[in-house]
Formats: structure tokens, C-alpha cells, sequence
């Protein structure tokens, strides 16, 4: 039937000529997904199985996912997408489960922590039921386990160690060589995520060494250290994994590269917005034009277009607001922007930026 | 035009703000399900007209099936279409019911429309010279525009534009009037005409020739009963549109009222310059809330179900100023459109000016 409809060329076509639309099957989404939410074509749709708790503030969703749904790798991500008061909310989150058991029983798992005063996380903690129908982009992302089978140290913190729990079970069932270390910090005992799959992974599989830090539970905070590095058996050699808060970040790879570790050896991840990258205010703000919507509007220092765009009353596509969904990604005519977390300033010309994270550096003139 | 001095043209615009903004606050579930509401319903019609056509060859099914797909163009072009492209719903953030990328099932390209409509129309209401909506170029309907021989007839005019008036709005953009004059070159126009061209032949694609061939033995009864539900949807938009500006009490204005305005001199010209017309719910959402025009053209962007809701208020702020609120019921407001195109048709000298101007 129509669900099994590929986007071909052809459909395409017939898309646009029938239905003013590229996606002909999405034309029935309003008509059929009342019967089913599951055929519904605009988005992957997944079916919340079941919600366990694993901490006070953490839960693990079981979905299932439509089977056309392209898969992932261990450690990406994928956008959650779903109405709150009518508003589509789109929010970023690892994969906590294994590929393995996608395409075992086409299940995936995403372990998510409340965040305090957060939209989306306290929705789907207090809302969502098992039964219900969430929507998924495909998987993305580039924190991924090395193809050379060179020694691995992650270092995780929080609620960071989410996609790390994937890469660990792969690696596992993988074989992985090793070896393969885990420095993971928490605040109290009562806050690790994944707590018996960790241990679990532990005793089955020797080439892993688990080291769970607790931070808040002496008479000091107990922050990462050298000691904790000087542990790790050749450190230089390792590829190393960095996931969580900003801070635990930071001061990791700032002793890492004191060590001697290249860059190309760090992989980090986000999970919470990633730092901006330091611009001059001076040299940023400047005349917007909103060519479709005809307006034009000025800017000061370093708001973002997509906050100069909101600013104005108009109401562009958009999911996390921090550079990683993509969802406000819209075509730049002319001017040039400064990239916030890079800082990195694009050229002159039409092209594609990210609302969210672009800041004008003089005029510019978006398709918005 | 009314005049209200500045203090009261900010005054007239903080209580339309504060309606406004009562709204915008308000705005979450209730709206989404109503617009997902219309959509499925379209979906519903339109997938009924199109099943029941090709054997609409039994009479009482083809007046079934060119209902049903009359009925799924009027609710797609005016409750749906027109209303997300005015960009009612785009705070939902749900990329099928955005204003910048919705197309709809009419001649006239979205594009096309977003700029003459949602730009043109939206902001220059009723100023004769700016407002190409105003009589389309083709019907003479106030005294600021010098009566000519041609315009005697107007009322045939009228009644070809509004059987023909999906293709009349799509080649609005044209501004074939200009060209006649040697105002403007049709060189210019080829961007939009290419454009044009493309969106329209997809209608007719589909109307005339995709779905009759699927249904070859009885292709000429599916070519006549889409025909007939184009007909249907034309005739009753046309009549929409006509009662929301073009009835008798409907202000006009010259350029240089409107230029340099404030914000509040914006509202004034928009409660004045539109009128409404009385009915019951289904006749509203059959509109697309034009019924509502009042409200419409001073909150274009608000989800046309709230303006019903929203008008009592709307009137309360129209009496407290002392402006006159337009409306009444359908057959009258309509009356008073004919009327409009006939006294016009006439030079001057042989009409007296309306009562109320
Ligand atoms: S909103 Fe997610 S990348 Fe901009």
C-alpha cells in the first residue's frame, strides 16, 4: 500500500502534479494516521513500548520505530519530534541501546534526564505513555567507534553517558579488542545511569575496566584529576570519548592535550548546548531582509537570526535552538554570518546557514 | 474615512493591540485541532468526490461526486490555504502547515499569491491605485476612478471573472492592465509568467486529464463534474471576496491618505474598508472566516477560527470610536455588491453618490 511507497522519482512527480506536494504519501497522513498513528508518512513514526526509571531524574524510553526507519550507529543521535499544546517540539537525544538490538527485534532505547525548567524532557516524563506514538528523523552524528580497534578511554559525565552505553554493548558483542576504559562521573551513587548494564558488561567482558567517580559524596567536590589519568595504561595511544556537562568537558581535554593528545585523537559530543565560541560584538549585527516575508529589520551585537527573525513576529522552522537539529537550516542570499560555535564566518554568497547559531556581521538577506 | 486625530488613532490601535495579544497568548491545542480538524476533513471530500466521479455516469452520484469535490477546493482554497499562507498557523512549526511552503489547489501559484495578496492587498486595503484587488482592473467600483464607456457593461464582466476567477487571480500578478497601457513590458513578466504557467498546467493536469484518463470509458463524465466542482468553488470564492470589500458601505481611500501612516491609521483604514457578513458556523468555515473580513484584514495573521470569538470585542472598539462596523446578513451584503457594480457602470452625472461614504 501507500506505506510501502518509496519516494521515488516517480512519485515524486505525481506528487506535484496531483497534490501540489513532493511527498504524495503525506497528503493522506491527516486521513489515515487517524486510524493508525503508525502509517503516518512525514516523519518515522515510533511506538513507546515501555518506560523504566533509572534514576530519580532519568528514564529509558523503549521505541519502536517503523520499520523503513534507516537505522544508526552506535553513539549518533536522533531528533524526537512531538506537539506540546500544539507546538512541534524538536529535541536532540542519543541512543542509549546497542544497533545489534535494532536489527534484532527493532527496538532502540533513549535514556533522557529532566533538566530543570525543560520543555521537552519534563513533557516526556510526565506525559508521554507507553502506547503512544513519538516521531524520529534518521540517526546523525560522528561520535563513533574506531574502525582501527585502537585502545578507547570514555569519559562521561551524567547524563552523558548515554551514547556511550551503545558503543560499550557494541563493542561488546563486537569483540572488541581493547583495551577500553570507562571514567564516569556522577554525583552521588544514586545518580548512574545504566547502572546494571554497566556492571553487567563489567564481569562479561574482561577487556572493559569501569571506573564510576562520585563527585558530590566527600567532604569536597571530587572533580576529574591526574590521578585519574595517570591510571589509564598507555593514555597516548587511546582514542578518547568525551560526553557530558560542559565543564567535565573542558577540563579533559585541557589536560589530555597537556598530555600530548592530538586533537584528531578527541572525539566530543554534544548533549547539552556546546560553548559559544568567542566573538568581538563590535563586528556583529547589522541590517537583516527577510526577502519572502519583505521585511527589514536591525540588529545589535550578537543576537542570533533566528532570535532577530522571532524579534520581527515571524515564525521560522526551527526544533533545538542550538545548532544540532538542523531544523531552521534556510538559504542565505547574500551577507555574511558568524557561525557561534565555531566562529567561523561564512562567505558572501547564497548559502545554506542555521538560524539558530548564525549571527550577521553587517547586512544580510535570508529566504525567510 | 473617519477621522480620528492622532490621539485617538493610538488609542483605537492600543485596544486592537490588546485584543491581539490576548489571542496570541491563548494560542495552543484548540487552535491545532481545528485546523488538523479541516485538513482531515478536505482529505475526506476530496479523496469522496474523486472515488464517486467515474460513475457519476448514475445522476444523482455525479451531483454527489461534484459536491464532495467542490466542497473539498472551497474548504482547501479558503479555511485551509488561505488562512496558512496568511501564516495563521506557522507558530505550530509543523512544516505542512507552513506559510512560506504551502501550495495550494489553485491556479494561482502560492508564491504568486503571497506577494499580490498577503503583500499587496494586505497592505495598501482599498487604496484605489495600490490595491489591485480592488475591482481586479477590470470593474470600475468607485468614483475615484473616471467613469469609461467600456465599464457600462461590467456586470457581464463580473460574471466571467467570477466563473473564471481562479484563472483571473492567477494572472493578477500579470497586471495586464499596465500592459494595455504601456505601463509595464510583458518582458518583464517572464519570471512570473514561467512560473505561472508551470502551477496552472498542474491544475488542469489533473483535472482534465490525469483523472479522466484513469477512467477512460467515462472520461467525459469525470472531465464535466471537475469542471463543474472548479466552477462551484470559483463562483463561491468570487462572492466571498466581492462581499468582504466591494459592498456598498466598503471605504475607499486615495494614496495619499494612506501614505506615512501610523499603525493606528492602518487599523482605521482596515475596519473600514472591509465588511462582514452573518451566518451560521459552516457558512463562516466555508469562507475560510472571510465572513469575518473585518477582523481578518486587522488581524491577517490570528487563526481565522478565533475571529467569531473575537468580534464582539472588535465591535465594542469600533462603537467606543464611533466607526462604523459593516455587516449584515449574506443576501444583503451581496445585494448591495450588485448594486455597487451597477451604479458604477454608469457615469456620474447619472447616479447620485452613495448615502454613506
Ligand atoms: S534549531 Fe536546531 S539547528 Fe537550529
Amino acid at each position: 500500500m501507500l506505506a510501502k511507497l518509496t519516494p521515488s522519482k516517480a512519485a515524486h512527480w505525481l506528487g506535484r502534479q496531483l497534490l501540489n506536494r513532493d511527498d504524495p504519501a503525506a497528503f493522506f497522513d491527516p486521513l489515515t494516521t487517524a486510524i493508525n498513528p503508525m502509517w503516518v508518512q512525514q516523519y518515522t513514526p515510533a511506538r513507546v513500548e515501555r518506560i523504566t526509571a533509572e534514576t530519580a531524574d532519568t528514564k529509558t524510553f523503549e521505541l519502536k520505530p517503523a520499520h523503513r526507519w534507516g537505522g544508526f550507529k552506535a553513539g549518533q543521535h536522533v531528533n524526537v519530534r512531538i506537539d506540546i499544546d500544539g507546538v512541534r517540539r524538536t529535541r536532540t537525544f542519543s541512543l542509549s541501546s546497542p544497533p545489534a538490538r535494532w536489527h534484532r527485534e527493532g527496538r532502540v532505547t533513549l535514556t533522557i534526564k529532566r533538566l530543570p525548567g525543560g520543555r521537552v524532557t519534563n513533557w516526556l516524563h510526565d506525559e508521554l505513555k507507553t502506547g503512544d506514538v513519538i516521531g524520529l528523523t534518521e540517526a546523525f552524528g560522528d561520535f563513533s567507534i574506531p574502525e582501527d580497534k585502537k585502545p578507547v578511554l570514555f569519559i562521561a559525565g551524567g547524563s552523558g553517558i548515554t551514547p556511550i552505553l551503545s558503543q560499550l554493548e557494541t563493542m561488546a558483542l563486537e569483540n572488541y579488542p581493547g583495551p577500553i576504559t570507562l571514567l564516569y562521573y556522577v554525583r552521588t551513587q544514586n545518580n548512574v545511569i545504566g547502572k546494571e548494564k554497566l556492571d553487567a558488561l563489567h564481569s562479561r567482558y574482561p577487556a572493559f575496566s569501569l571506573n564510576i567517580i562520585t563527585t558530590d559524596e566527600g567532604s569536597a567536590p571530587r572533580y576529574l584529576n591526574d590521578q585519574d589519568l595517570d591510571s589509564i595504561s598507555d593514555l597516548t595511544a587511546r582514542e578518547i570519548f568525551l560526553c557530558g556537562p560542559k565543564g567535565l568537558m573542558d577540563l579533559a581535554s585541557d589536560k589530555l592535550r597537556q598530555r600530548g593528545l592530538n586533537d584528531e585523537q578527541l572525539h566530543s559530543t554534544f548533549f547539552a548546548p556546546p560553548a559559544p565560541a568567542q566573538l568581538s560584538s563590535s563586528a556583529t549585527g547589522g541590517e537583516v531582509t527577510f526577502s519572502t516575508s519583505h521585511l527589514t529589520v536591525d540588529s545589535k551585537g550578537d543576537a542570533n537570526l533566528l532570535e532577530i527573525a522571532e524579534a520581527a513576529g515571524l515564525t521560522p522552522q526551527h526544533g533545538c535552538r542550538m545548532g544540532i537539529c538542523h531544523q531552521c537550516t534556510c538559504t542565505k542570499t547574500s551577507g555574511t554570518v558568524v557561525n557561534r560555535l565555531t566562529g567561523q564566518v561564512s562567505g558572501a554568497g547564497s548559502e545554506s546557514v542555521q538560524l539558530c547559531i548564525s549571527i550577521p556581521q553587517g547586512p544580510v538577506a535570508l529566504e525567510v | 474615512m473617519n477621522t480620528l486625530n492622532d490621539q485617538q488613532l493610538d488609542e483605537l490601535q492600543k485596544d486592537l493591540d490588546a485584543i491581539r495579544d490576548e489571542v496570541v497568548a491563548d494560542l495552543g491545542e484548540r487552535d491545532a485541532n481545528h485546523i488538523r480538524g479541516m485538513v482531515r476533513l478536505h482529505r475526506k471530500l476530496e479523496v469522496a468526490g474523486r472515488v464517486m466521479m467515474p460513475f457519476g455516469f448514475i445522476p444523482p452520484v455525479f451531483l454527489a461526486a461534484t459536491a464532495s469535490l467542490g466542497l473539498a477546493k472551497i474548504l482547501e482554497n479558503m479555511e485551509i490555504g488561505h488562512n496558512v499562507m496568511h501564516g495563521q498557523y506557522d507558530w505550530m512549526n509543523d512544516p505542512s502547515l507552513n506559510s512560506q511552503t504551502y501550495e495550494w489547489d489553485t491556479a494561482c501559484s502560492s508564491e504568486s499569491w503571497r506577494r499580490t495578496h498577503n503583500f499587496e492587498h494586505h497592505t495598501y486595503t482599498n487604496v484605489i491605485g495600490k490595491d489591485r484587488d480592488y475591482g481586479y482592473a477590470v470593474l470600475r467600483l468607485s468614483d475615484d476612478e473616471a467613469w469609461r464607456p467600456r465599464h457600462t457593461f461590467q456586470i457581464l464582466n463580473y460574471a466571467v471573472l467570477s466563473i473564471l476567477f481562479q484563472w483571473g487571480v492567477a494572472l493578477h500578478e500579470l497586471e495586464a492592465e499596465k500592459l494595455s497601457y504601456g505601463k509595464s513590458h510583458l518582458k518583464e513578466k517572464r519570471p512570473f509568467l514561467r512560473v505561472a504557467a508551470k502551477k496552472a498546467g498542474r491544475q488542469a493536469f489533473k483535472d482534465y486529464v490525469f483523472f479522466p484518463a484513469l477512467t477512460l470509458p467515462v472520461a467525459p463524465i469525470v472531465v464535466a463534474g471537475n469542471a463543474g466542482a472548479n466552477l462551484i468553488r470559483n463562483l463561491w470564492s468570487s462572492t466571498v471576496i466581492f462581499c468582504g470589500h466591494f459592498t456598498q458601505d466598503a471605504e475607499t481611500f486615495t494614496e495619499e491618505q494612506a501614505e506615512g501612516e501610523s499603525k493606528g491609521h492602518w487599523y482605521l483604514r482596515q475596519l473600514t474598508g472591509s465588511s462582514n457578513f452573518t451566518g451560521g458556523k459552516w457558512l463562516h468555515i466555508m469562507s475560510g472566516h472571510l465572513s469575518f473580513q473585518i477582523e481578518h484584514h486587522v488581524f491577517p495573521d490570528l487563526p481565522a477560527h478565533r475571529y467569531p470569538e473575537i468580534s464582539e470585542k472588535v465591535q465594542a472598539v469600533c462603537r467606543k470610536h464611533g466607526i462604523h462596523y459593516n455587516t449584515g446578513s449574506f443576501g444583503k451584503q451581496y445585494s448591495t455588491v450588485l448594486k455597487r457594480i451597477l451604479r458604477y457602470s454608469l457615469p456620474e452625472r447619472f447616479t447620485q453618490r452613495p448615502a454613506v461614504a
